[in-house]
């Protein structure tokens, strides 16, 4: 099967968005999630992991950043994934639309969540 | 009526004959990422949100069989991030690869690379199973 006729199905422009973003992402976030699970899973190891931790690793203002970027592309990807692997269970126009809405609303309570807790920091007790 | 619909999952094993567990295990790896990453966004948030309970919700991440999953996990993350630069790579810059043929073999190779990519990460986290999860090695 050919790229073009993978693609033939005129699709609305924000799925084509949407497939372009699937892969752009991927690209970069192969070094940003294996270079946060290499840091947090063995060289700090999980056990190691605690309240001061988090304190500590965010007192840099560069993690910080970094993990809006983690934040921002893992999840975006991960949602849209979930959202295409709802759609191909529908043949609905309008259940369709209401996977579209849920997922919306579903990422942007987790992002917001995410984005808070990174912006403020830890609160100490 | 949308096109190109997928009606379940079973029908997808004999997608175009034999051979397309690609398809399958890329979507059963990113359904099992994206709800970690959804866990793991809340836990971490609770720092603040809730500080009292981070400890707490870090411990239970140190359950033993939690541990297992984690191993389980890391290769879905890697075959994940393997086969998905596959596709990526064919899709954007090589589609003249959609073929059956290429499809298969490269199918194979990013098996095969994320097997020898998780290897050494499932022997440290099994290290750290026995370890922390069952307190062997004495600690």
């Amino acid at each position: 099967m050919t790229n073009s006729e993978r693609t033939a199905v005129k699709q609305p422009r924000y799925e084509i968005f949407a497939w372009k973003w699937m892969r752009y992402s991927a690209f970069l976030l192969i070094p940003l999630v294996w270079i946060h699970a290499i840091i947090q899973d063995f060289i700090t190891g999980g056990h190691n992991l605690s309240l001061e931790y988090v304190h500590m690793r965010w007192a840099v203002f560069g993690w910080r950043v970094y993990d809006i970027f983690l934040l921002a592309f893992a999840f975006s990807h991960g949602v849209n994934g979930l959202r295409q692997v709802l759609l191909d269970y529908t043949k609905s126009e309008s259940v369709a639309k209401t996977i579209n809405r849920a997922m919306f609303i579903f990422w942007l309570v987790f992002t917001t969540i995410g984005a808070i807790a990174l912006i403020y920091g830890v609160r100490t007790p | 009526m949308r096109d190109n619909v997928k009606i379940a999952l079973p029908g997808y094993v004999k997608y175009k004959g034999k051979g397309f567990y690609a398809f399958i295990l890329h979507r059963i790896s990113g359904l099992a990422t994206i709800v970690f990453l959804t866990l793991h966004i809340t836990t971490t948030a609770t720092v603040f949100f809730a500080p009292q309970w981070y400890d707490v919700l870090v411990e239970i991440f140190r359950n033993p069989v939690i541990m297992i999953a984690e191993i389980i996990l890391a290769f879905f993350v890697i075959y994940h991030g393997v086969n998905g630069l596959r596709i990526a790579y064919v899709d954007l810059i090589r589609p003249d690869l959609w073929k059956k043929k290429p499809t298969r073999k490269l199918m194979s190779a990013s098996l095969i690379v994320a097997i020898i990519l998780w290897l050494p990460a499932a022997g440290i986290l099994g290290y750290n199973l026995l370890k922390y999860g069952f307190n062997l090695f004495g600690s």
